[in-house]
């Protein structure tokens, strides 16, 4: 099992949670209103004067199978418009319940 | 969920409601009534006190001057005058604007009561008028006939005047001109001396023999019947058969001492239309009536009732006031549909694309006909004030919109989806839209506050203004959001059409050009700040200077409304068959000399005291009052403001006229007619005044641009006076009330009993014959009778001498005045202020005698002084809403730093135009404060914002200055494009509100190309003191800890 958690502009949200499904993916967790900026490039997220852009997060832990489907769906979705701003980190999960 | 969220989540609702809006204020906006000016109480109490016998100034010492006294304590009273005339006292009071004039009423019924009681005993009880507009007629129509001229009055009242009283709304019809029918019995006095009978005994019999007496009921058998008696005359020729008295045993009947005619009254005022004898219906509305309704029924009721008239009476429209109100509202809505255009075009050149474009433009006719549910709701009508507030807001109510579609875009263009697009882009401008709003309300909205005439009219228009930019906000927030998120398409699925391609390849490259360069030109501003901000601070100096010289100001521009209203006197006393034949003459002439004039009529004579708009107006046996209509303004090269020149110029070569005044738009009632200056002579001795008016006239009269000098006073007037000597008339048991009762009766005729056939009812007067009654032996030959039956001659009582007596005497808070009014054509009525007041200065005045400029120049002084103190209030309110939203207190004085250019800028075009400064340019004015600092705002706004995104101050601004230009300019030129069909109006009253677009239009282009620089140059002068400031400070700081 692997967690995912995806960093994201909030005018991705609602299309992520809903494809989410569509790969096979049910459970997740989201944050709404996160800030925050890329290590490399793209506008700073803080929901202030200058940068009004918001951030939300979502962590979804999935079968490790899944993993490439899902951040092939999502490197694809942030080519479309690289402006906003979108990013998914991978690690492992140590164990559950 | 917020509330552009839910918008975007609910399209159907939100459509829906706003489709219900729309189809709401269609349905209120039908059922509206039209009317010229917002209903407007006005505020003129007049106190009438009749003191019968009383000369003028027995009744100023006893009646007008106590009055005055009393009510001159009166709450919000503004000024008093009054005229005191034989027999009668008329005090005017008027009051501050916009108060409750019923409260006003009860304070002055209070007044009026403390001092009734110190009233000479004669005096009748005062009676209180309160003015209102319904009482200025919504359609005069005249009648001229021939045959049938005689019973003109009978066949007017009941075919004409009846059926229009029926029209809802009609308040009273009246017909006024025609001579009413009358039994005149004339008496011969020699033969009535001869049967030793005096003439109130005839008129006694006459009384006595004319009545129809129930006498009771009585039984006969099983029936009850009524007993009467019919002794009324059944014809008036019956007349001649009673018996008056007897002589010697004989019957005396009246045919022997008197002939009895049925003819027409005498000494009536007579109106005159096209040269042809006419009498003048008059319909007046009830309060609250819609005018043009009521006129449009009339109107369609006219062919009706001709159709049953006889067939030499033809029916004529000389006045109807909903002719104009229709053409005013139908060019005010030719301005608003051309401004749409023109706001239209602006956002589409700008926006390139035609989904963007319906989407900012549909917040247009939302907001505005959202506008007429506040209307219908508040009891308000259309009207121009109303309308010119669409007509302002037009241009304004779109920037909401572009603001919010324009970050909608950005947000698109970096590759969101519509719909999220629009939920975030409108949020992160939805503080600074609400701002920018709250810039405009805080102009508009104490405008409806201020006192005076211009809260008076203002009002309206601010609450309209306020209510169409809040919608207007409201709709930028939902409805925009809503729009964009279902029309836009994102940046991958756009298709590029023919329009696009070449939008992008011919205005597109223009506008990147022009980005380009004014980006060079801010990077230049930036790097030499002190010497640009010097540079412009020299450009306000020179054109503060150049506006403060050309300044000419004004109250009201003046309007044509296709009237002119005449008076023209003869010497006093002239008989009215003179007056009448030189009346026909002047309409003779004025008829072959312009061929615009449509309608000429006029009155001459003494108006019937049961007419009260015709006894309200001057009337005299020797005045003749004249309404001129012309065609419509648009069919006719010269305006009633030269036509009014050039009839005074035929009229002042007619020698035997003694005054005339020439009034173009038909009195100072109307609100059209220009400006007038009034000179007000204060002073006691009637001699002084006199002679000081006397020269100030003439002084006057050489000041250019002033016409029709009058001085108030009336002339001393010619008369006779029947001087009764006490003791003789004592001696003789007689009085003097019962000697004047005696003469009157003779020679104005006794009333005491009136002839009734179908219905209507005519005098029968009894009095002397014409021929008995021309001469002075007449009247000292008349016999009064005393009590004991013995008739004494009026010559062995006293005697007539020939006297002078001023007719009518005026006061002006509360002292004695002589008024010397001058209108003002062809000059600025502050120019001609100025030499009026050089005259004043410069006349030698008798000791006691004061003088006072009054006039439109009063009327001016206070209202620009109301609304100097509302742009205070404006500039402080919006510096409040700026220093609140920046948290700062000098980015908003920057940015109030550019509304003096917007001041000189429209002085400037004014000036340029040739326009002086009225009420309604000032009121442009302060308009501007709230317009030209949205650029400001949004140009700041930017750059404070590349700046905490880390830009040094240069780029900063050259950045920001480079991607607002667009906006500004976009909302910049929907606002002055939009007002620019309202400023070169042509239709008719364009007049009026085209000083309001030419300020708004001069100081919106100045202030906009000023502050495009200004706000660079300033920024970056002020950050500069900023940075530095900070580096000394961090400098201290180092240097403090190096030390340590």
């Amino acid at each position: 099992m692997k967690a995912v958690m995806i960093v994201l502009d909030q005018a991705h949200y609602e299309m992520i949670v809903n494809d989410l499904s569509s790969l096979n993916i049910r459970g997740f967790t989201s944050w709404k209103e996160v800030y925050g900026k890329g290590s490399n490039d793209g506008f700073p997220h803080y929901g202030s004067h200058a940068w009004p852009s918001v951030n939300n997060a979502i962590l979804t832990v999935v079968a490790d199978e899944k993993v490439e489907g899902l951040l092939s769906y999502l490197r694809e979705l942030d080519n479309e418009s690289a402006n906003l701003g979108l990013r998914a980190f991978v690690w492992n999960i140590e164990a559950e319940m | 969920m917020k509330i552009y969220e839910t918008a975007v989540k609910n399209p159907v609702g939100t459509a829906l409601i706003f489709i219900g809006v729309v189809l709401i204020g269609i349905m209120f906006y039908i059922q509206l009534p039209i009317d010229l000016l917002p209903d407007i109480e006005v505020n003129m109490v007049s106190v009438i006190t009749t003191y019968p016998g009383a000369g003028a100034e027995d009744v100023e010492t006893n009646v007008t001057r106590p009055l005055e006294d009393a009510l001159n304590t009166t709450e919000n009273l503004n000024e008093i005058t009054s005229e005191s005339r034989d027999g009668v006292s008329v005090i005017m009071l008027e009051f501050e604007y916009g108060i409750n004039m019923d409260e006003v009423m009860n304070d002055v019924r209070d007044k009026v009561d403390m001092v009734v009681g110190f009233l000479p005993d004669g005096a009748e009880d005062p009676m209180l008028l309160k003015f209102s507009t319904e009482m200025i007629p919504v359609v005069i129509l005249s009648a001229t006939a021939e045959e049938s001229a005689g019973a003109l009055y009978k066949i007017l009242d009941e075919q004409v005047a009846n059926p229009l009283n029926r029209i809802s709304g009609v308040g009273t019809v009246s017909v006024s001109g025609a001579p009413q029918r009358e039994i005149q019995v004339n008496v011969i006095p020699s033969k009535l001396e001869a049967y030793n009978i005096p003439l109130e005994q005839i008129a006694q019999v006459i009384a006595n023999e004319n009545v129809n007496i129930p006498a009771g009921d009585f039984d006969i058998g099983t029936q009850t019947y009524m007993l009467r008696l019919e002794g009324e005359f059944q014809e008036s020729r019956y007349l001649n058969d009673i018996v008056v008295g007897n002589y010697q045993g004989r019957s005396v009947y009246l045919r022997d001492v008197a002939t009895v005619k049925d003819t027409l009254e005498s000494r009536v005022q007579e109106s005159y239309t096209n040269g042809q004898r006419s009498a003048s219906i008059m319909v007046q509305k009830q309060s609250g009536a819609n005018t043009v309704a009521i006129a449009d029924a009339v109107n369609a009721q006219l062919p009706e009732l001709q159709k049953n008239l006889p067939p030499d009476i033809k029916i004529e429209t000389v006045m109807d006031t909903s002719d104009y109100i229709k053409r005013s509202i139908n060019s005010l809505l030719e301005t608003i549909l051309l401004a749409l255009v023109i706001v239209g075009i602006v956002v589409l050149f700008f926006l390139g694309r035609w989904r963007a474009t319906i989407i900012v433009l549909v917040t247009i006719p939302i907001s505005l006909i959202g506008s007429f549910i506040y209307l219908f709701i508040t009891g308000n009508t259309i009207n121009i004030i109303s309308l010119s507030a669409l007509s302002i807001a037009i241009g304004l109510v779109v920037d909401d919109a572009i603001v919010v579609l324009e970050n909608i875009t950005t947000h698109i263009e970096r590759g969101s989806r519509p719909k999220q697009a629009a939920v975030y882009g409108t949020e992160e401008v939805s503080l600074s839209v609400m701002a920018a709003t709250l810039t405009i309300i805080a102009v508009f909205l104490p405008m409806t506050m201020i006192s005076g005439l211009a809260g008076v009219l203002f009002e309206q228009l601010g609450w309209m203004v306020t209510i169409i930019i809040s919608l207007s906000l409201v709709i930028a927030l939902t409805l925009t959001p809503m729009m964009s998120a279902h029309m836009l398409r994102s940046s991958k699925d756009a298709k590029v059409s023919g329009f696009d391609r070449w939008y992008n390849k011919n205005i597109l490259t223009l506008l990147n050009k022009l980005d380009a360069g004014y980006s060079r030109v801010i990077h230049r501003v930036a790097r030499r700040r002190r010497a640009t901000v010097f540079i412009i601070l020299f450009i306000f100096i020179v054109s503060l200077v150049v506006s403060v010289i050309t300044l000419k100001t004004e109250f009201m521009p003046a309007t044509d409304n296709n009237t002119i209203a005449m008076t023209v006197e003869m010497p006093t006393g002239t008989r009215m068959e003179l007056a009448r034949e030189t009346g026909n003459r002047i309409t003779q002439q004025l008829k072959e000399k312009y061929p615009e004039i449509e309608v000429v009529s006029f009155t001459v004579g003494v108006a019937d005291a049961e007419n009260t708009f015709a006894a309200m107006q001057d009337n005299a046996s020797n005045l003749m009052s004249y309404t001129l209509r012309m065609t419509e303004a648009e069919n006719r090269k010269k305006d009633i403001y030269e036509i009014s020149e050039e009839i005074r110029l035929m009229l002042a070569q007619m020698p035997e006229l003694y005054r005339f005044e020439v009034t173009p738009g038909g009195g100072a009632m109307s609100m059209v007619g220009g400006s007038f200056v009034d000179v007000d002579v204060f002073g006691y001795d009637f001699a002084a005044t006199d002679e000081a008016a006397a020269t100030l006239q003439s002084e006057l009269g050489k000041v250019r641009g002033l016409r029709d000098i009058t001085i108030s006073r009336k002339d001393y007037r010619l008369e006779y006076q029947i001087q009764f000597d006490r003791e003789k008339l004592a001696l003789n048991g007689l009085n003097m009330s019962t000697a004047a009762g005696a003469v009157r009766n003779r020679v104005n005729g006794l009333v005491m009993s009136r002839y009734r056939e179908e219905g209507e009812e005519y005098d029968i007067r009894v009095r002397f014959d014409e021929p008995y009654r021309q001469s002075l032996e007449d009247i000292e030959n008349i016999l009064i009778y005393n009590p004991m039956g013995k008739g004494v001659r009026v010559r062995d009582l006293g005697e007539v001498v020939e006297a002078s007596s001023l007719p009518q005497i005026d006061r002006k808070d509360r002292e004695r005045v002589v008024t010397i009014t001058g209108s003002v054509y062809g000059r600025a009525l502050s120019e001609v202020a100025q030499d009026v007041s050089d005259v004043m200065a410069t006349t030698d005045l008798p000791p006691g005698v004061q003088l006072e400029l009054g006039g439109t120049v009063e009327d001016q002084q206070d209202t620009f002084a109301d609304l100097s103190l509302l742009l205070v209030i404006v500039s402080l309110l919006v510096y409040i809403v700026l220093a609140s939203q920046f948290e700062s207190l000098t980015y908003p004085f920057m940015i109030i730093l550019t509304v003096p250019f917007a001041f000189t800028g429209s002085l400037l075009l004014l000036a340029l135009t040739g326009q002086p400064l009225g009420i309604m340019g000032y009121v442009g004015m302060i308009m501007l404060v709230g317009m030209v600092v949205k650029n400001a705002i949004v140009l700041i706004d930017y750059i404070n914002l590349n700046r905490e995104r880390g830009m040094s101050i240069i780029t900063a601004v050259t950045h920001g200055g480079r991607s607002r230009l667009r906006p500004i300019l976009m909302t910049t030129l929907t606002t002055i494009l939009g007002m620019v069909p309202l400023a070169i109006g042509t239709g008719q009253g364009s007049e009026m509100w085209q000083t309001l677009g030419i300020s708004i239009i001069g100081g919106m282009t100045f202030s906009a190309v000023i502050s495009l620089i200004l706000i660079p140059a300033l920024y970056s002068m002020m950050a500069g003191y900023g940075v530095r400031r900070k580096r000394r400070k961090h400098r201290e700081v180092l240097v403090e800890n190096g030390n340590q």
